[in-house]
């Protein structure tokens, strides 16, 4: 495509489709370059919407606090990689709601 | 940011360089390091008002009657005077040092009727629309008749009244009384305004009344947070209550000892009466909230039963009734959900020591009516918070990025300052109990002028600072210096009149006045008890 931006790639060929080159007489056909990707470690939940959190950072403290104190506490020992799973996937759904400031 | 201290190198770089995201507020600051209030207009003839405050935009200044019962607003302008010569040191003109040059009165307006006086140190400005709020009140009572739902030992003042004006004219738009209530209307301390909403705490009654301020300039009741909750708590009641009038009253007496589940509190029976009185055995709503609160974290300690029943005995039980007794002296909105309480015993309320009363701070969510978290004055919990996020403490808008004032979670300077009190003093418990002495924030009681920049500016923080409280005045002039390298003196602010006094003996306090954006300045100077004062206006010439 004859756009100022360039051959880039694009996850989805669809994407640019409706992007007129800026020259009308020879209409370009051309579908942008589309990037497959050799691993699926780092895509996005299917639902995924980014949005601002809306607690600010010092209530979200203050309900984090809360929740820890308010979580009875359990013996160390078998529970321990039930935790590691747990932290997954808090880890996980912490970022696909991306705090904005 | 700038490569160049000179004003007009400074201009030319801004011409041709984007400044760091999200700082070019911080970049046009950097401007007030040239343009200082460098002048000094000494001892103006001014009218006799109390001079209170200039608005965070600007646009007005308010002050107040002799008598406090007037209403008079300004509108700051600036000198406008042509001079043939180039001379920089030819003397002002004479017009230009009258006050009437920098400020054009707009209207005086009588807020107060005979018995009442307007309290000169009460005044919350609602930016959007311009309203301010101000109130009136008539004198206090010490030694008030306690009635049934009345904290004893807080005095009571006849009638409260808050008056909501449109600054642009002067037009009353609506007002709110309080009778036979207590409401601290010191320097903003009972009252805080966030965006539109409004929390007056009302000290007697230990009740927290919301209201809206809506665009029309009206008033309007959301809620009322103390003995009932939710709004329909008292509603509920009332039904439950005509209900159970015909049941046995010794089973009343057998459930009103249950204090610790919510639900059969709010579901339990109900006197007869359905007003509140001194014979009611419940709590109110917002105490067993409370209460509960503090049973279930002590609860959630221990995983062993018989080491919770121990623990709960040492730390809920035999405190019980001093919980039971405490007193809600302060609110602050977090957002506009989510309340700072502070609650403490009734001896200590209106004292600033911290040592021999406890106090406790609450988080406490509007909607779900939950308590989120509680903390003594002492935590080291809170005490980190509130290093790391004080912003969000003192921020009262939804705009967070309006709020540039210093504090020592944006600033370095403010941080090592912290630091060094910190490392200084000699016990931890006692400094984070005396940080916290200023939580919960009062709205609106710093003032935004860039002169206050810890990052522009070094100041002694002794004799003038952004919060706007009276200072010991000194005659030596206040030094302001900059912070960059060469660290110069920028400018001095000296109140007072030019050769000083010639009574060395008497105190002088004084209070600064700085405009938000314009590099103006009125300070006055007033002997205590003694009417005359020396205003000085500051301005760059």
């Amino acid at each position: 495509m004859a756009s100022i931006l360039g051959d880039l790639p694009s996850f989805d060929p669809h994407n640019f489709s409706q992007h007129r080159p800026s020259d009308p007489s020879n209409p370009s056909k051309m579908v942008p370059t589309t990037y497959r990707p050799t691993h699926n470690r780092t895509l996005p939940p299917p639902d995924q919407v980014i949005t601002t959190e809306v607690k600010n950072i010092l209530i979200r403290s203050f309900y984090q606090r809360a929740e820890e104190k308010l979580r009875p506490k359990r013996p160390a020992t078998d529970h321990l990689a039930a935790e590691h799973v747990n932290k997954h996937f808090r880890a996980a759904s912490s970022s696909s709601s991306t705090q904005g400031l | 940011m700038f490569t160049s201290g000179n004003v007009t190198a400074r201009v030319f770089e801004r011409q041709i360089r984007t400044p760091p995201p999200g700082a070019s507020v911080n970049r046009a600051r950097h401007f007030y390091e040239n343009l200082v209030p460098s002048y000094t207009l000494y001892d103006v003839e001014s009218p006799d008002h109390c001079f209170r405050k200039f608005t965070e935009d600007g646009l007005f200044l308010i002050s107040f009657s002799r008598n406090h019962q007037e209403l008079i607003v300004y509108r700051p302008s600036w000198l406008t005077y042509s001079t043939t010569s180039d001379d920089d040191s030819t003397p002002l003109p004479r017009r230009a040092s009258k006050f009437d040059s920098f400020f054009t009165q707009l209207y005086s307006v009588n807020l107060a009727s005979s018995n009442e006086l307007i309290c000169k140190d009460f005044f919350l400005y609602h930016k959007t629309r311009r309203f301010g709020l101000f109130a009136t009140s008539t004198a206090q009572i010490h030694d008030s008749s306690p009635t049934n739902d009345a904290v004893p030992g807080v005095p009571s003042i006849d009638k409260i009244t808050f008056i909501l004006l449109r600054l642009d004219d002067g037009v009353v738009l609506d007002e709110r009384v309080f009778l036979h209530d207590f409401v601290n209307l010191a320097h903003n301390m009972g009252v805080f305004l966030y965006d539109d909403l409004l929390a007056i705490l009302s000290l007697r009654y230990q009740r927290i009344h919301l209201l809206q301020i809506r665009d029309s300039g009206h008033l309007v009741d959301a809620r009322a947070i103390g003995y009932f909750c939710r709004e329909d708590d008292e509603l509920f009641l009332n039904s439950s209550s005509q209900a159970m009038v015909s049941h046995d009253k010794s089973k009343q007496q057998s459930l009103s000892g249950n204090k610790e589940d919510d639900d059969v509190a709010e579901n339990g029976l109900h006197h007869t009466q359905p007003q509140p009185n001194a014979t009611n055995s419940f709590l109110s709503g917002i105490k067993q909230r409370l209460l509960s609160f503090i049973f279930r974290e002590i609860w959630n300690e221990e995983s062993d039963n018989v080491l919770r029943v121990q623990s709960l005995k040492k730390k809920f039980y035999f405190h019980f009734q001093d919980y039971v007794d405490l007193i809600i002296w302060k609110v602050q909105f977090l957002d506009r959900q989510h309340l700072l309480i502070k609650f403490g015993s009734v001896d200590g309320g209106v004292t600033r020591s911290a040592d021999h009363h406890p106090a406790f701070f609450a988080v406490y969510n509007m909607e779900t009516t939950d308590i989120v978290a509680f903390y003594q004055n002492s935590a080291e919990d809170l005490y980190q918070l509130f290093e790391q996020f004080s912003d969000h403490f003192t921020v009262s808008s939804s705009t967070p990025f309006m709020n540039f004032v210093t504090s020592h979670s944006n600033s370095v300077h403010a941080l090592e300052q912290l630091k060094y009190m910190k490392n200084k003093s000699n016990s931890f418990s006692q400094f984070v109990k005396k940080m916290l002495l200023s939580l919960p924030f009062s709205c609106q009681s710093q003032s935004p002028s860039p002169y206050f920049d810890q990052s522009l500016f070094r100041f002694d923080e002794k004799l003038i600072s952004a919060a706007d409280r009276h200072r010991q005045s000194s005659d030596n002039p206040i030094k302001f210096i900059s912070r960059r390298q060469p660290q110069t003196l920028k400018f001095k602010i000296k109140p007072g009149p030019e050769c000083g006094t010639a009574d060395g003996r008497s105190k002088k306090i004084c209070s600064f006045l700085f405009h938000p954006h314009l590099p103006l300045a009125i300070s006055i100077q007033q002997t205590l008890f003694m009417p005359p004062s020396v205003v000085n206006i500051h301005f760059r010439r």
